[in-house]
């Protein structure tokens, strides 16, 4: 277990130098000068040569970038020149806003997809079955900003039961949570489709084995089998795809906090990319990728734990 | 073997009992109450903002973002009245007159206090606030906008002398009642170290102080209880930060926001239906759009082509594919109610494609293959649709190439590579102080290669754009700046579209406070 584990992390370490390396690269190949983006037309000659040299941009981008990994190794995200502040603070204050919307869509959706598809799986062929089967195509099908938008005209404008903007008052939960509702509802629907179908489709397989024969004839009751024993190793492609579907949901994090006016990372990222501010994107890509990334580790070890023949693995 | 009984089948599971229907309904009720909580705010003003304050300290101000957080919490010597003429109102300063064409003398108010126990604003403050602007070794972007102002000199407790080694008439419209004209306690920020780094300042003057920042959501403000002057109607405003119109048109809608500017493309829709208990207003902005074309670009040399392409722009039918028809066409970059607006073009807004072909024709040339840089925004991948449509006519063939703004807002920089040798036409729109000095400076020949796109140079221009900075007769000036925005038409570089609109929506128990351009001066907001 432990080898399967640090294996597993070696190859993420990997996984998150390159693409944070390749990221960087691409970002600042992009046309656009920082400096005047950042500083704006009122900005002086010297203003901008101070800052593209506080800013490191005149070295050579792969000396940019071995910059970059030795403050990281010196646990340095470096420093919003803009703004006179450690990159790592706006990072860390937003990032719990991020953290907290694809908590939600995931908690929400994998409840709801899990107990769907199991249901689904029990009752093959009737008409639940049927329609959770449309059901799940449907939000699978519909666009999370479509989503969004209805949801926001329909329980924000018209029947005011939830807030349109904002994350809610800081330390106060119910509000914080209250706040998260619409947002994780419009990035968490498709989930419930895919995770519903996902697991549908695996409990049928697993329904069919011996052990779930061998289960029922020793009379354990039905509930038992499907709710224990064929659910617990049907969950199993659910769990990996939520661990992969973390990397999508950060995506969708971008289009909701700024449709809702959160703070967090997606929008961090999306206003430091149109103003060119490179220490802050680098930041919070950073963050983005360890973040998928342990989430992607935690689903692996979960599936490990459930499923011993994956520890075995060589 | 006796059969498993599957809950999930069972009747007793799907049947509504009355203790199941009276869960339910008990559950839906407490959902219909929890908005109660949140939208009982008639103390609170949210405001929305389309760019975030992120400067603590005036001096490093860049924008309107940071003068609706400075205009609640700091003073000046003059504000910005709000209403429909620009003008201003006394507002630390008791007395304030341009004694001679280089001296501004003030006497200011006495008893207007700082708060947290930093006593009275004295000259002192005001010298110290203008000269940091003034001096290089702060790097303030505002320093520009004090002109040729050299120093303050004091000249009693409540007294004193600006300074200038020229005259330099935008000080009265740009600097004093705005950004650069912002007042910050001596005292205070030498106690801090020269700068103020935190979100919440040592001292304010302004109705209002700062309680919270959270970045990335909002700036909560509070009723300052030291304030010199009559009592703020709110007790808490939010400045809220919303990159989109249409996500504040919706929070708004919803009862989140107070007031928000909306977008052109919402406001014949709440022109024909605003939500109930809002209020829409319009009003004409000071931004300024055209088509530039690039007067070194070998396609363009021929000043035949370039009106050629001035009367093919139908400059309404743009604007109404654009802004859906919500806003005008301009004359200019000078915007009406400004001191050398135009009243009218060279070449009428709605174009001439005969004369176009005729021009074409004399220039010999049959077909023209065009690129038409834009921003990726709707509005203005719209408006050159149009424009790609209407050249199109007369044999030039339009190709679109859209942006995101970091690469756009750098495109005819020589500072950026050779992007600019490939500019031939582009869409532009600059914002706007209310003076025309700040209009005409992006065309001068040194701003060629860095915001002068169209690479225009002219000698008149330029002598005309520093005469007038130091003319004082308004008379005169609006002749010049008449004159100016004339050359810029004649020389085929410009076709003038647009000054856009400033549209705000509002709930109707706030009484708002604007400039003429539409923008709030939130300090003024009042309860209806």
């Amino acid at each position: 277990m432990g080898l399967y584990f640090l294996q597993r992390f070696a190859l993420a370490l990997s996984i998150l130098f390159i693409a944070v390396s390749a990221l960087y690269a691409i970002m600042v190949m992009l046309p656009g000068d920082p400096t005047s983006v950042l500083l704006g037309p009122r900005a002086t000659e010297e203003m901008r040569a101070n800052y593209a040299l506080q800013m490191g941009l005149n070295d050579p981008v792969i000396v940019q970038i071995l910059n970059f990994w030795g403050r990281i190794i010196n646990g340095d995200l470096g420093q919003d020149v803009l703004r006179n502040r450690p990159v790592s603070e706006p990072v860390l204050q937003a990032l719990p806003y991020t953290a907290a919307l694809i908590a939600a869509a995931i908690i929400w959706s994998a409840t709801l997809g899990i107990l769907l598809g199991a249901l689904s799986a029990a009752k093959r062929n009737t008409a639940f079955d049927r329609i959770t089967g449309i059901l799940s195509v449907a939000f699978i099908a519909a666009p999370s900003f479509v989503v969004a938008l209805w949801s926001l005209l329909v329980f924000a404008v018209l029947l005011r039961w939830f807030p349109a903007i904002g994350a809610g008052e800081p330390g106060n939960l119910p509000d914080q949570l209250y706040h998260l509702i619409l947002p994780g509802f419009a990035i968490g629907l498709s989930w419930v489709g895919y995770i519903a179908r996902i697991v549908r489709a695996s409990m049928l397989e697993v329904m069919s084995e011996n052990h779930i024969r061998t289960a029922s004839a020793f009379g354990i009751p039905r509930y038992r089998i499907i709710y224990i024993y064929a659910l617990r190793v049907a969950v199993l492609p659910a769990v990996t795809v939520l661990g992969v579907g973390v990397g999508g949901l950060l995506s969708s994090a971008v289009f909701a906090e700024i449709v809702f006016a959160r703070p967090g990372i997606g929008k961090l990222i999306y206003e430091s990319v149109t103003s060119r501010n490179y220490p802050v994107v680098m930041g919070c890509m950073l963050v983005s990728i360890g973040f998928f990334l342990t989430c992607t580790l935690i689903a692996d070890f979960i599936n490990a734990l459930l499923d011993p023949r994956l520890r075995s693995k060589k | 073997m006796k059969p498993t009984k599957n809950p999930c089948h069972s009747s007793d599971a799907t049947a509504i009992t009355r203790r199941r229907f009276l869960q339910g309904t008990a559950g839906l009720g407490a959902m219909t109450l929890l908005p109660m909580q949140v939208w009982a705010s008639g103390n609170t003003l949210r405001i929305r903002t389309y760019t975030e304050p992120d400067n603590f300290d005036p001096v490093d101000a860049s924008g309107f973002g940071e003068e609706m957080l400075y205009g609640c919490i700091y003073r000046k010597l003059i504000q910005y009245v709000p209403g429909e003429q620009w003008g201003y109102d006394l507002d630390l300063a008791e007395k304030i007159e341009q004694r001679t064409p280089t001296e501004i003398a003030f006497t200011l108010k006495k008893r207007q206090m700082w708060s947290d126990g930093y006593g009275e604003i004295t000259s002192e403050d005001i010298k110290f606030s203008f000269e940091r602007i003034l001096d290089p070794a702060m790097k303030s972007s505002l320093t520009q906008d004090l002109g040729s102002l050299t120093h303050v000199e004091i000249t009693g407790t409540h007294s004193g002398v600006l300074h200038l080694d020229r005259p330099f008439s935008p000080i009265w419209g740009i600097a004093l009642p705005y950004l650069a004209g912002t007042i910050v306690c001596k005292k205070a920020v030498e106690a801090v170290g020269g700068r103020i780094t935190t979100a919440i300042p040592p001292t304010v003057s302004g109705p209002y102080r700062v309680r919270e920042l959270r970045t990335g959501d909002r700036w909560i403000l509070e009723r300052n209880p030291e304030y010199s002057g009559p009592q703020a109607d709110f007790e808490r405003v939010d400045i809220v930060h919303i990159d989109d119109a249409l996500t504040a048109e919706i929070g708004l809608e919803a009862g989140n926001l107070e007031f928000t500017r909306v977008s052109p493309g919402s406001v014949l829709r709440l022109r024909r239906q605003k939500p109930a208990g809002t209020m829409l207003t319009e009003h004409p902005s000071l931004y300024y759009a055209w088509l530039g074309m690039n007067l070194d670009s070998p396609k363009l040399s021929d000043i035949r082509v370039r009106q050629a392409i001035q009367y093919a722009i139908d400059v309404p039918s743009t604007l109404t594919a654009a802004y859906s028809g919500s806003v005008e066409s301009s004359t200019g970059i000078i915007a009406p109610g400004l001191v050398g607006h135009r009243n009218n073009t060279l070449i009428p807004p709605e174009g001439d494609l005969e004369i176009a072909r005729l021009l074409l024709d004399q220039a010999g040339v049959s077909t023209l293959n065009l690129r038409l840089d834009v921003l990726n925004t709707s509005v203005w991948t719209s408006a050159a649709q149009v424009i790609q449509a209407t050249a199109g006519a007369i044999g030039i063939n339009i190709e679109i190439h859209a942006h995101e703004s970091g690469s756009f807002w750098s495109l005819g920089k020589e500072s950026d590579g050779d992007r600019w040798k490939n500019l031939e036409l582009v869409l532009n729109r600059f914002s706007m102080a209310p003076d025309p000095y700040y209009a005409t400076s992006w065309f001068t020949t040194e701003q060629v290669g860095i915001w002068n796109w169209e690479r225009f140079s002219n000698k008149e221009f330029d002598q005309l754009h520093q005469d007038a900075l130091a003319e004082t007769d308004n008379t005169k000036r609006h002749e010049m700046y008449v004159r100016m925005q004339n050359l810029m038409e004649e020389s085929g570089a410009y076709r003038f579209l647009t000054h856009e609109s400033t549209a705000n929506l509002y709930v109707s128990n706030v009484v708002p406070a604007t400039r003429p351009d539409g923008l709030p001066l939130i300090q003024l907001f009042r309860k209806a």
